[in-house]
């Protein structure tokens, strides 16, 4: 619960440094807040790392792309944000670490956990973008009422 | 604002213009190449200018057309890669919202583009804070304790305020990401010999992650998957060079300091 906390909050910290405009900073932080909930509770289902990190960029990319449509912003505002919870930043510490004090067996073990991690988040990335811009707008406005006429839905 | 009665051939030049500088804006600020050329192609198809084509990559516009006047318009901007400024993407967005609605003629898009140009940053002191709050909560996401989080939130604001006040013009991205990891490693471990925090692991692995380069990573891989592959792989070889200096600069650090060399 406190680690939830601080993946929101720490997602909207990063808002702020990417200069979001304020009024979106919840939404990012709920981004990265979702993000990281469902990592964790496949990491607590007995998921692999790289398989909590597909399914968790997933989320991210699905919430990014309704709140797209809900704020009127475009998606990659709170995809850029919500995905850094995920980002194998703890991975490339513990490769460099292993490196350095001459473990080369942890180090390249790590060193691939975070390459398996990047590829789950790209291929989460690139499968969720490929779902027509549509479906997220029928969804929240209702049928027919699509109100930018052919604006493109901000994918 | 005085609005001037123009020629067909400038008016088409106008909004050529407007369409450069709205993906100047989008491309420079970290948006997708896909969104860059869409939105340039919206603002011609919106004002009727027809003979416009446009060719985007990671770093460089190029754009012609050959307005039924005769007159030709010929333009090519280099665009290095700069920090991301999110906002300006979702103003020229909005901007180019409201054009579709018929809010605009040229010249005012031009104006209301030279304002987003224009739009204040962040005052410093809160960035250098927003980075000390993202370290120190990222910190504890990977399993810090809480006097692990607020060496972390003191090693990013050091780092944050190491970026802004000294070097971002001057460095590389490659130099700037090594002494970046190397500055916080050096701040977290003198925290750690002070007695201050239980893990020094966790407290680097959270006051690293603002040097994480978040946008040049997720865009890269959009436009991959947009199949623009050249800008796609230009910034995720930006993205990947920015891990290995942050990599090395930690790792350089710990050596030094395992080694005894500092004490």
């Amino acid at each position: 619960m406190v680690k939830l906390l601080m993946a929101g909050l720490g997602t909207a910290a990063f808002a702020v440094l990417f200069s979001v405009p304020a009024s979106l900073y919840i939404s990012c932080g709920l981004t990265g807040a979702a993000g990281y909930l469902v990592y964790a509770l496949l990491m607590d289902a007995g998921f692999s790392a790289t398989m909590a990190t597909f399914f968790a960029t997933v989320a991210v990319v699905l919430l990014a792309r309704f709140l797209a449509v809900w704020r009127k912003a475009p998606s990659t505002i709170f995809l850029i944000t919500g995905v850094f919870p995920l980002v194998p930043g703890a991975g490339i510490y513990w490769t460099s670490y292993y490196l350095v004090t001459g473990q080369m067996r942890p180090a390249l073990e790590s060193g691939f956990a975070a390459v398996k991690a990047a590829v789950a988040i790209v291929l989460a990335m690139v499968m969720i973008f490929e779902i027509p811009g549509r479906v997220f707008h029928v969804s929240l406005t209702g049928k027919g009422r699509i109100r930018h006429g052919n604006h493109r839905d901000n994918p | 604002m005085e609005l001037v009665a123009v020629s067909r051939g400038e008016a088409d030049r106008q909004v050529m213009e407007c369409a450069m500088d709205a993906g100047h804006i989008l491309l420079e600020n970290g948006a997708e190449i896909d969104r860059v050329e869409e939105t340039m192609d919206r603002i011609c198809r919106h004002y009727q200018v027809t003979g416009s084509s446009f060719f985007v990559l990671a770093n460089g516009l190029f754009a012609s057309d050959e307005s039924w006047s005769g007159g030709a318009f010929a333009d090519c901007r280099h665009i290095p890669v700069h920090g991301a400024r999110l906002d300006r993407v979702a103003a020229v967005n909005q901007l180019s919202r409201e054009m579709e609605e018929g809010l605009y003629i040229p010249q005012e898009l031009q104006e209301k583009l030279k304002a987003v140009r224009n739009m204040p940053e962040k005052p410093i002191w809160l960035r250098i804070l927003a980075s000390g709050v993202g370290s120190g909560c990222f910190c504890v996401l990977f399993g810090g304790s809480w006097m692990d989080c607020l060496v972390s939130f003191l090693a990013g604001v050091v780092l944050y305020a190491f970026s802004l006040l000294l070097v971002r013009e001057r460095l590389s991205k490659l130099i700037f990401s090594i002494t970046g990891g190397a500055l916080v490693t050096l701040v977290c471990t003198l925290c750690f010999r002070l007695g201050l925090g239980d893990s020094l692991s966790h407290m680097i692995v959270g006051a690293v992650i603002p040097l994480v380069p978040g946008v040049a990573f997720t865009n890269g891989i959009r436009d991959i998957g947009n199949e623009d592959y050249i800008a796609g792989i230009v910034r995720l070889t930006d993205a990947m060079m920015v891990f290995l200096g942050i990599a090395s600069g930690v790792g350089l650090m710990t050596m030094f300091l395992r080694e005894g060399w500092m004490w």
